[in-house]
C-alpha cells in the first residue's frame, strides 16, 4: 500500500467517523420529527415506517391547542428568566466582592460557595419542601428560590474570576474621579462584565429551563405551576389514545427549538462557560 | 534625628487612613455577600440540617400522629442487610429435588428473618458450591444504590471513551467543524426529561418502535424486546440514554483540555519519528489527564444523583437512589424514611468526591 491510498483511506475513514458521530447525535431528534410529522393511523402501524409516508401538522396543532403545555411553556418562561435575572444580580454582588475587595473571611466564603457546586439537590428535598410548607409558598416563587442553589454558586465562581481579571488601575481612575465603590461597581465594571454575564446567564437559563426534581416536587399539589419539563413527563394528549406518541414528539420538538436557536447563536459562549474551571490555561 | 520623627509621623498616621478605608471596603464586601448568604442559608444549609434532623424522626406530612425522635430506627429499616444459605429442597423421602439437571433450593421467604424487621431477597448468589441469599429490610433501596453505582461507573467509562474518540476526531480541523460542534450542544442542551420521552419512544417494547423494527428488520430479536420492562435491559436502556446525552458534553471538555496541549509537542515527537499511536499515550495522554480527572469527577457525581431518567422512564418499578427519595416523600409522604436516604446518598457521593480526590490527586486550585 503506497502513501497515496493511506492517505485516501484515512480521509475515508475519517468522514466516515464524522459522519458516524453525526447520525448519532442527531438521531433522536430526527425520530422525534418524523413521529411528530406522521398521521394518527400510520403512526399506530407495524412495523413503522422509517420515512413518513404522508406529512402532517396535525400533532402539532394539538399540541398548540393544550391548555396544560401551553401553561408549562408560561411557567418554565417565568422561573427560568427569573432565576437567570436574580442568579446574574446576585452573583455579580458576590463576585465584585470576592474577585476584587479585601475582606476578612474571604477564602472561607469562596469554600462553602464552591461546596455548593458539588451538593446533589436531593439532599435537600424534604427539606426545602418543609420550609416551602411552613412559608406557604406557592409552587413558582419556591421554585425560583430554589433552583439558586445550582445556578448562583457557578454564577458567583465565574464572576469571581471574571472581576479578578479585570485591571486594578479601572478601580483607581474610578476612585481619582471621585466614584464610591457601589459607582464603580454599576458604570464601569458591570458593563464590562457584560460578555461573562451572558455566558453565566444562558448557562443558568439552560439548567433552570432543564430541572425536573424539584418542579416535580413542588408542583405536586399545584398542577398550574408545572414547567415544560413536569408537563412533558405527565403528558396526556388531545386525540384519545393511550399514549398520544404524535403529540408528545410535537411537544419535544416545540420545547427544544428555543433551545436549539441559543446554541447556535451563543455556541462559543457556552463551550467557554462549560468549560471554564475544567480546564486550566 | 528630624527625618526619623517624620518617618514615624508618616507611619503612623498612613496606617490609620488605610484602616478607616479598609474598613469601608470590608463592610461594603458583606453587604454585597449577604444576599448571596442568606439564600444558601435559606436553600442549602437549613434544608440539609432539617433532613438531617428528620432523618432521626417519625415524621411524616399531613399525620395526625406526633412526630417522634426514634434514634437510627429510619436507618435501620433502610440499610440492615444479612447473608443466609439457602438449604437444597428436599422431597419427601429426604433427595435433593433436582430439574433440568440443576438443583433447586429453598425460596428466601423461608429462610430469611421476619422479626423484629422483615427481609427481602435483594439477590441469590452461588459461593463455593453454595446458594446464599442476599437479604434486605428495605430491598429496594439496596437495589437502587447498587443500580445507581454500576449506572454510573458503566455510564462515565463509556462516555470517556465515546468522548474521547469524538474529541480527537474533532480536534483536526475540517470543513464543517462549526456544525459538528453546534451539533453536539443540542444533546446536552435538550431538556433530559425531553430526551427520556423521545428514547422511550424508540425503544417501544413493539414494532411500534425504532429500535424494535430496526433490529428484526436486521434479524436480531423478534421485535418485541421490552428494552424498559424486561429487568435485565432496563438499566442498559437508561445507560444508553444517559450516554447519548452526556458524551457530548464530555467531548467538548476533552476538546477544550487538547486545545491546550502545545503543538510544539507533536512536532517535536514528529521528529523524533513517534508514531500517531506512541503520540497519543506519551503526549496526549499525559497532558490530557487533569482535564480528563476534572471531567470524571463532575460526570460521577453528576450520575449517582441521576433522578429525570429513572423517574420518567421506570417510576416505581425500579429506583435510582434520588428517585427512590423522592418518592418515599412525595408518594409516601414518609419525611422521615426520604430524609435517612438522602442523608445517605450525600455520604456516599462524599465518599466518591474524597476518594476521586486521593486517587487522582485532583489540587484543590
Amino acid at each position: 500500500m503506497n502513501k497515496k491510498t493511506r492517505l485516501v483511506l484515512g480521509q475515508v475513514f475519517f468522514w466516515l467517523l464524522i459522519t458516524l458521530i453525526f447520525i448519532y447525535l442527531m438521531f433522536p431528534f430526527y425520530w422525534a420529527t418524523v413521529s411528530a410529522l406522521k398521521t394518527e393511523q400510520e403512526l399506530i402501524q407495524t412495523p413503522t415506517s422509517y420515512f413518513p409516508k404522508e406529512l402532517s401538522l396535525q400533532n402539532f396543532a394539538a399540541v398548540f391547542r393544550n391548555d396544560s403545555f401551553l401553561r408549562g411553556l408560561l411557567n418554565s418562561t417565568i422561573v427560568a428568566l427569573s432565576v437567570t435575572v436574580l442568579s446574574l444580580l446576585i452573583g455579580s454582588f458576590a463576585g465584585y466582592a470576592l474577585g476584587k475587595m479585601r475582606f476578612r473571611g474571604k477564602s472561607p466564603s469562596m469554600y462553602l460557595i464552591l461546596a455548593m457546586t458539588m451538593f446533589p439537590q436531593i439532599a435537600v428535598l424534604a427539606g426545602l419542601y418543609a420550609v416551602i410548607r411552613t412559608l406557604n409558598l406557592p409552587a413558582i416563587p419556591s421554585m425560583i428560590l430554589s433552583y439558586m442553589i445550582f445556578t448562583l454558586p457557578f454564577t458567583v465562581w465565574v464572576l469571581t474570576a471574571f472581576f479578578k481579571g479585570l485591571p486594578v488601575s479601572l478601580l483607581q481612575a474610578a476612585q481619582v474621579d471621585g466614584a464610591d465603590m457601589m459607582q464603580t461597581f454599576w458604570q464601569i465594571l458591570l458593563p464590562l462584565t457584560a460578555p461573562a454575564l451572558v455566558t453565566t446567564g444562558l448557562l443558568a437559563f439552560i439548567q433552570a429551563w432543564n430541572e425536573y426534581l424539584f418542579a416535580l416536587t413542588f408542583t405536586s399539589i399545584e398542577p398550574t405551576a408545572r414547567t415544560v419539563p413536569v408537563a412533558m413527563a405527565l403528558f396526556s394528549g388531545e386525540i384519545a389514545r393511550q399514549e398520544p406518541v404524535g403529540e408528545i414528539m410535537a411537544a419535544a420538538i416545540v420545547v427544544t427549538i428555543p433551545l436549539v436557536v441559543l446554541v447556535l447563536i451563543f455556541q462559543n459562549r457556552i463551550v467557554d462557560g462549560l468549560t471554564a474551571g475544567a480546564v486550566k490555561g | 534625628m528630624a527625618q526619623t520623627q517624620r518617618q514615624t509621623a508618616l507611619t503612623t498616621t498612613k496606617p490609620r487612613a488605610m484602616s478607616e478605608l479598609a474598613r469601608r471596603e470590608e463592610r461594603t464586601a458583606l453587604w454585597l455577600l449577604l444576599p448571596s448568604f442568606v439564600i444558601i442559608l435559606l436553600i442549602a444549609i437549613y434544608p440539609l440540617g432539617q433532613v438531617f434532623y428528620s432523618s432521626f424522626t417519625s415524621a411524616r406530612f399531613a399525620s395526625s400522629e406526633p412526630t417522634r425522635f426514634i434514634g437510627f430506627e429510619n436507618y435501620r429499616n433502610l440499610l440492615s442487610m444479612t447473608i443466609r444459605q439457602l438449604p437444597p429442597k428436599l422431597d419427601e423421602q429426604g433427595n435433593p429435588v433436582i430439574t433440568d439437571g440443576e438443583r433447586q433450593y429453598e425460596t428466601w421467604v423461608r429462610i430469611l428473618p421476619r422479626q423484629p424487621r422483615r427481609y427481602s431477597s435483594v439477590n441469590e448468589f452461588n459461593f463455593f458450591g453454595r446458594r446464599y441469599v442476599l437479604g434486605a429490610t428495605n430491598a429496594e433501596f439496596i437495589t437502587a444504590i447498587w443500580d445507581t453505582v454500576v449506572f454510573s461507573v458503566v455510564s462515565v467509562v463509556l462516555e470517556t471513551i465515546f468522548g474521547l474518540i469524538i474529541a480527537l476526531t474533532l480536534a483536526t480541523k475540517f470543513i464543517g467543524r462549526g456544525v459538528m460542534r453546534a451539533a453536539m450542544l443540542v444533546p446536552w442542551a435538550i431538556i433530559t426529561v425531553v430526551s427520556a420521552r423521545i428514547w422511550e419512544w424508540i425503544l417501544a417494547p413493539t414494532r411500534l418502535g425504532f429500535m424494535n423494527t430496526f433490529l428484526s428488520d436486521i434479524g436480531i430479536g423478534d421485535g418485541n424486546i421490552g428494552f424498559f420492562t424486561n429487568s435485565s435491559l432496563q438499566l442498559p436502556s437508561m445507560i444508553t440514554m444517559d450516554v447519548w446525552k452526556t458524551t457530548p458534553f464530555m467531548a467538548l471538555l476533552l476538546l477544550a483540555g487538547l486545545a491546550t496541549i502545545p503543538k510544539e509537542l507533536y512536532e517535536a515527537a514528529e521528529v523524533d519519528g513517534a508514531s500517531k499511536i506512541r503520540q497519543f499515550f506519551s503526549v496526549t495522554l499525559p497532558l490530557l489527564a487533569p482535564t480528563l480527572a476534572v471531567a470524571l469527577i463532575f460526570r460521577t457525581l453528576d450520575a449517582l444523583r441521576v433522578f429525570d431518567v429513572f423517574q420518567v422512564v421506570l417510576g416505581s418499578q425500579r429506583y435510582s437512589m434520588a428517585s427512590f427519595a423522592q418518592d418515599m416523600l412525595i408518594a409516601n409522604r414518609d419525611v422521615g424514611l426520604s430524609s435517612a436516604a438522602s442523608v445517605v446518598i450525600f455520604v456516599l457521593i462524599f465518599a466518591f468526591a474524597i476518594f476521586y480526590i486521593r486517587v487522582l490527586g485532583v489540587d484543590s486550585e
